[in-house]
């Protein structure tokens, strides 16, 4: 037995700093993105009455309930994006089943490498492994101007221009950005859309944290432009799509009906409605892609989980309230972690993240002890876990020490591409007293 | 089992409350049913109505079964939100939000004056068990229906497609000798249901159909559609063609009825200028 398909293939960093964790008693994680919120209660009462009136058990259609799908193209509407429930949406078990399946369907011989933005969510690479292609990194640069006027992690484009070449298949683009929290501007993913229009590849957006944007009165500013725009291109046509719109300042590549064809959009209530044992998210995009994705789909999963999907339908239309709540608590929650990040500022740098619930911060030289820089006894811990370029990096020594001696699990930079290096994710998913006892532990840890 | 106790005493309240403003107020009520497309419907009625300057008021998606269809009766759910008074409590055991609503639903029963011209009500039906149909009509009684397409998924409460179209039967039986019935022709259980009433307009792909559609083509961003309008008064047809911005079969239903609503309902030119004042 060779497995010579998997060998290649890690478990996910976040789940083996999960696993070190739980061996330590009294450890506070802020490793996990996993909301700390339960599914709200309507959510939770749709799926018990499914249950209840006997319509999970069997298996759905396997591009998913008709009427959840339905409720879905209205979701869309709302936010402009246009989608025929029948044809073009697929509800999946998850966004990394959705991320999978589109790129087992797209990848072939010919086109088999993906690029992806480093530093970003780290099952990417290991799902473009898992559909036979190859992940080639493009760096995110550290200290650009970005959104809100802070400094923020922008894409450096000549290096996406040289790596695109003619075996490339897909770009992913996680926006909000998970680890960084960035929002990436609309001249920026324009930008890439152009670029993958002319090379024809695809462009796979993973939008999970699009509901957790902070700031909005400054991301509005800069972006109220695009729905006039949207909406001036369009005419006088759109007076047939615009009943019971509401206007999104968030912009998706998915909104422009021209890159229909190219654009395969991702999305899971997972992280919005606190619902990431529910295993349940869509994606979609045009009927002719849409058409060749559902044949993997169907040979991984056959459908989504039914119960899930009941309670999908209850979150899509009577939860808002609740996503709105979670923002509230979510930009208290940064606000709070970054407080907490300026009094560390002789030990950590970090970009304020514009949205998602994750805040990246460097590791200055003055952080690193030198048993860090060296090497530690930590290895001996992580030898039999990771390969050896992730283990000798600074920041899984880092994140090791502080685990054994803080007591605080945070996730190395690493795990999210080479250009993480030098860098930890902390999750302000947490609870505020779990973020105030991680902050205290690691002000100790530091003698502050 | 309290809270199906309170479920019952609220649903019983938000009925009667429903019916006396229905009594009081009297506008024309669309009613579309049927277990397909019937938001899209619903959204092309609304708008078909409002560029013919006619009041009209909308119930939110998916309110629309046995709370949901009062609540939206009595403006308390609403698509505009102009209209809308309060915000239903999404955690629907709370006992003192509901006693708030039904303290609304009573005022606006009981006070709320209608608008100087006949309002019209959209409302968007939906049934999923037998004897549903019995409960919703003992609140609405409909001038117009239209019809969409009678199938299995929604519908795990039933035996067969048949009982599914003995519930629309109810509906459209329910109609006045004067009201209308806007059916999916498309359907064959839809179009039998047009032998149970009066006046019927049609409409589909279906070259019987009174507002057809002829040669559909996808373009970038939508559809374009020729919509073949057979004009009763001197048995012609007469085409046009129109972009819809929306993907999908359920969207050129919409355009059709919505086409179909412009041309039936005409304001008068008292009413226009009335509008006009508001």
């Amino acid at each position: 037995m060779s497995f010579s398909r998997t060998k290649n293939i890690k478990l996910s960093p976040i789940k083996q700093m999960e696993l070190l964790a739980s061996k330590i008693p009294d450890v506070v994680s802020l490793a996990q993105g996993v909301p700390s919120f339960d599914t709200p209660e309507i959510i939770k009462k749709a799926a018990l009455k499914a249950l209840n009136r006997g319509v999970v058990a069997k298996y759905s259609l396997t591009y998913g309930l008709p009427e959840l799908r339905e409720t879905i193209e209205q979701k869309l509407a709302e936010e402009n994006m246009y989608y025929d429930f029948e044809k073009e949406i697929i509800v999946t078990a998850g966004s990394i089943e959705a991320i999978t399946a589109s790129l087992i369907s797209i990848i072939d011989n010919k086109k088999n490498e993906v690029i992806l933005f480093s530093p970003s969510y780290t099952s990417y690479p290991e799902a473009v492994k898992v559909a036979g292609g190859q992940p080639v990194f493009v760096n995110l640069i550290e200290g650009g101007l970005a959104l809100s006027q802070s400094k923020g992690w922008q894409i450096d484009f000549k290096s996406l221009e040289r790596k695109v070449n003619s075996r490339t298949a897909a770009i992913i683009i996680c926006n909000p950005n998970n680890p960084t929290g960035t929002i990436f501007p609309k001249e920026d993913l324009l930008k890439i859309a152009e670029l993958a229009w002319k090379r024809k590849i695809f462009i796979i957006c993973d939008e999970v944290y699009k509901d957790f944007v902070y700031d909005t009165r400054n991301y509005a500013d800069l972006h109220a432009d695009l729905i006039k725009e949207t909406q001036s291109a369009r005419g006088s046509a759109s007076d047939q799509r615009n009943t019971g719109q509401r206007e999104s300042a968030f912009f998706s590549l998915a909104q422009l009906p021209e890159l229909r064809k190219i654009v395969i959009r991702v999305f899971s209530l997972s992280k919005a409605y606190a619902m990431t044992g529910w295993r349940i998210g869509f994606l979609h995009s045009d009927e002719e892609n849409v058409k060749e994705i559902i044949k993997v789909h169907d040979a991984l999963v056959t459908c989504a989980p039914v119960i899930s999907q009941y309670a999908a339908m209850a979150a899509l239309d009577f939860a808002d309230q609740e996503i709105e709540e979670f923002r509230q608590k979510y930009q208290a929650r940064r606000d709070l972690i970054c407080q907490h990040l300026d009094e560390l500022s002789d030990f950590f740098s970090y970009q304020k993240p514009q949205g998602s619930y994750f805040v990246f911060p460097k590791i200055t030289r003055s952080a690193r002890g030198s048993d860090i820089e060296r090497g530690s006894r930590a290895d001996l811990m992580t030898r039999r876990a990771r390969g050896s370029s992730q283990r000798e990096s600074v920041s899984w020594r880092f994140a090791i020490d502080l685990l054994e001696k803080a007591h605080v699990a945070v996730v190395p930079g690493i795990a999210f591409g080479p250009s993480g290096e030098n860098h930890i994710r902390m999750s302000f998913g947490r609870s505020e007293k779990d973020i105030n006892e991680a902050m205290k532990r690691i002000k100790e840890y530091f003698s502050i | 089992m309290i809270t199906n106790f309170l479920k019952t005493i609220v649903q019983f309240f938000l009925k009667w409350f429903a019916k006396i403003y229905l009594w009081r107020v009297k506008p024309h009520i669309i009613v579309i049913a049927g277990t397909t497309g019937r938001h899209w419907i619903k959204e092309a009625v609304a708008d078909a109505l409002k560029e013919k300057n006619f009041p009209v008021r909308a119930n939110k998606k998916n309110f629309n079964a046995e709370i949901g269809l009062p609540l939206s009766i009595l403006g308390l759910i609403s698509n505009d939100t102009k209209n809308q008074t309060i915000q239903i409590p999404i955690k629907t055991n709370f006992f003192i939000s509901w006693l708030k609503i039904l303290y609304q639903a009573a005022k606006i029963a009981f006070c709320h004056k209608g608008p100087t011209l006949k309002q019209f009500l959209v409302l968007e039906m939906a049934i999923d068990r037998p004897d549903n149909m019995n409960y919703l009509l003992s609140i609405v009684k409909p001038q117009t229906i239209i019809l969409t397409t009678i199938t299995m998924i929604y519908a795990e409460n039933f035996e067969n497609l048949d009982e599914i179209a003995l519930e629309y039967k109810k509906l459209i039986k329910a109609l006045p000798w004067d009201g209308l019935a806007i059916l999916n022709f498309d359907d064959e259980r839809v179009k039998k249901l047009a032998e149970f009433c009066g006046r019927v307009i049609s409409y589909g792909f279906s070259e019987e159909a009174d507002f057809q559609v002829k040669n559909v083509r996808k373009v970038l961003d939508g559809q374009e559609i020729e919509i073949s309008v057979n004009q009763r008064s001197n048995q012609r047809r007469s085409a046009s063609i129109i972009k819809i911005n929306r993907f999908g079969n359920h969207h050129i239903y919409a355009a059709l009825v919505k086409e179909a609503i412009k041309e039936h309902f005409k304001i008068s030119t008292l009413d226009f200028f009335k509008s006009l004042s508001h």
